[in-house]
């Protein structure tokens, strides 16, 4: 078992709902996919490499006959699955702080949620509906969503630089250079090891 | 399509786990001791298959009853959760998985019902796709740029921070002949190996509040 590669925490969350209330959370998700700055306070967290949500009707869990039995279940299902870099707990808090609305759109739906404020409360419905993670890769361990996004900005800049470096005069690339220092400096933090959090 | 965002795919599979009672240990926890085991750096098999981002596998006990008054309900099966952020289109994505680390897939979902091997490749991609479950909503932090892109990018930005701390206050002339030098290093380097940088695999510590 192991939630953690490195930077990133794997975390999977599974809730019941009424069926009834899934296409309401369907409409949130469509309207939330279409209307790009309602992403906004998801993309200003900034520690979410990736994450996404499925719901999972109750009569549409993969069946494939050969013994396997059907399922009779009264309630569809909300998936959760998010790779996030930090800790559990600076994870939830941080999402209980900032995207307290969005998630109370997402989850509310669901059976006993009790909202995404207080995070006590929040906490402990979180932990009850997640289950932990058998084995989890990543391509690049030592790297967070920040590193990636900056990684990538230094890269278009260096590429610039490199693809125009050999037709400048000394004079002229020196400047170039600066402006190229400039655009990538805050954008150098070093990746590695993760570092241990008390 | 909500499986993609930009350029990268949000795979998600759930395979029924065989429940048979005359098999010990029974076969999620053959699965669960598999991948205990099974490497997490660089030779994962995700990272000996192209295109994976992150990936995870999860045995899925049951769904989980939230108390009253809410209904306590059980699943039937157990079931693998296989959840990837990838590149590219979904066949060609299972198309190199299947051809790269055919027996390590075989080793995980030959415990899961009706799945017909890596080795016939079409019926693999079917198979995989008769368990996959449509995303509705799917986020990615960088949607645009490929697992060699990204590697190449964080060397670059490694490489970088070395050149700029070891050429300040440069004269032009030299500064620029080094820079050239150092773009054509860089241009003959390897592009580092998925999943390499990665801790060993002792470290890992689960459990969900650490």
């Amino acid at each position: 078992m192991s939630n953690i590669n490195g930077k990133v925490y794997a975390m999977n969350a599974i809730t019941p709902m009424k069926p009834w209330k899934t296409w309401i959370l369907r409409g949130f998700f469509f309207l939330l996919g279409h209307i790009k700055p309602l992403q906004q306070d998801l993309i200003n967290l900034s520690f979410i490499e990736f994450a996404r949500w499925v719901v999972l009707p109750r009569r549409q869990f993969p069946f494939l006959g050969n013994g396997q039995a059907e399922e009779e279940l009264q309630y569809d299902y909300l998936l959760f699955f998010s790779n996030f870099n930090g800790t559990w707990n600076q994870y939830i808090d941080a999402f209980s702080a900032v995207l307290s609305k969005g998630l109370n759109l997402v989850w509310r739906w669901s059976e006993k949620f009790p909202g995404s404020v207080p995070v006590t409360s929040f906490k402990e419905y979180i932990a009850r509906v997640q289950f932990d993670t058998d084995y989890y890769y990543t391509a690049y361990p030592h790297a967070a969503a920040n590193d990636l996004k900056s990684a990538h900005v230094v890269q278009a800049s260096f590429d610039k630089l490199a693809a125009s470096a050999q037709n400048y005069t000394p004079e002229q690339f020196e400047d170039a250079y600066l402006r190229f220092v400039l655009e990538v400096q805050t954008h150098l933090g070093e990746t590695g090891e993760a570092p241990i959090v008390f | 399509m909500p499986n993609k965002n930009g350029s990268v795919y949000g795979l998600t599979i759930l395979s029924p786990i065989i429940d048979d009672e005359k098999v010990t240990p029974s076969h999620d926890l053959q699965i669960r001791k598999y991948l205990a085991t099974l490497p997490t750096g660089e030779l994962s098999p995700f990272a000996l298959a192209p295109a994976t981002h992150l990936a995870r596998l999860v045995v899925m006990d049951d769904v989980i009853y939230v108390g009253m008054p809410a209904c306590e309900e059980h699943l039937k099966s157990k079931y693998l959760v296989f959840e990837s952020n990838c590149d590219g289109e979904l066949d060609d994505y299972l198309a190199g998985l299947a051809a790269s680390v055919p027996e390590q897939l075989d080793a995980i979902w030959s415990h899961c019902v009706g799945y017909p091997g890596a080795a016939n490749r079409q019926a693999f991609i079917d198979y995989m796709k008769a368990c996959q479950l449509e995303t509705t909503f799917y986020f990615a932090a960088v949607n645009d740029k490929s697992v060699p892109e990204t590697l190449r990018a964080l060397q670059t930005q490694h490489a970088v921070s070395e050149f700029i701390a070891d050429h300040q206050g440069m004269e032009p002339a030299r500064l620029q002949a080094e820079f050239m030098q150092f773009v054509a290093e860089l241009k003959l380097a390897p592009v580092p190996r998925p999943g390499s940088m990665g801790e060993p695999r002792y470290i890992k510590t689960g459990g969900r509040n650490e």
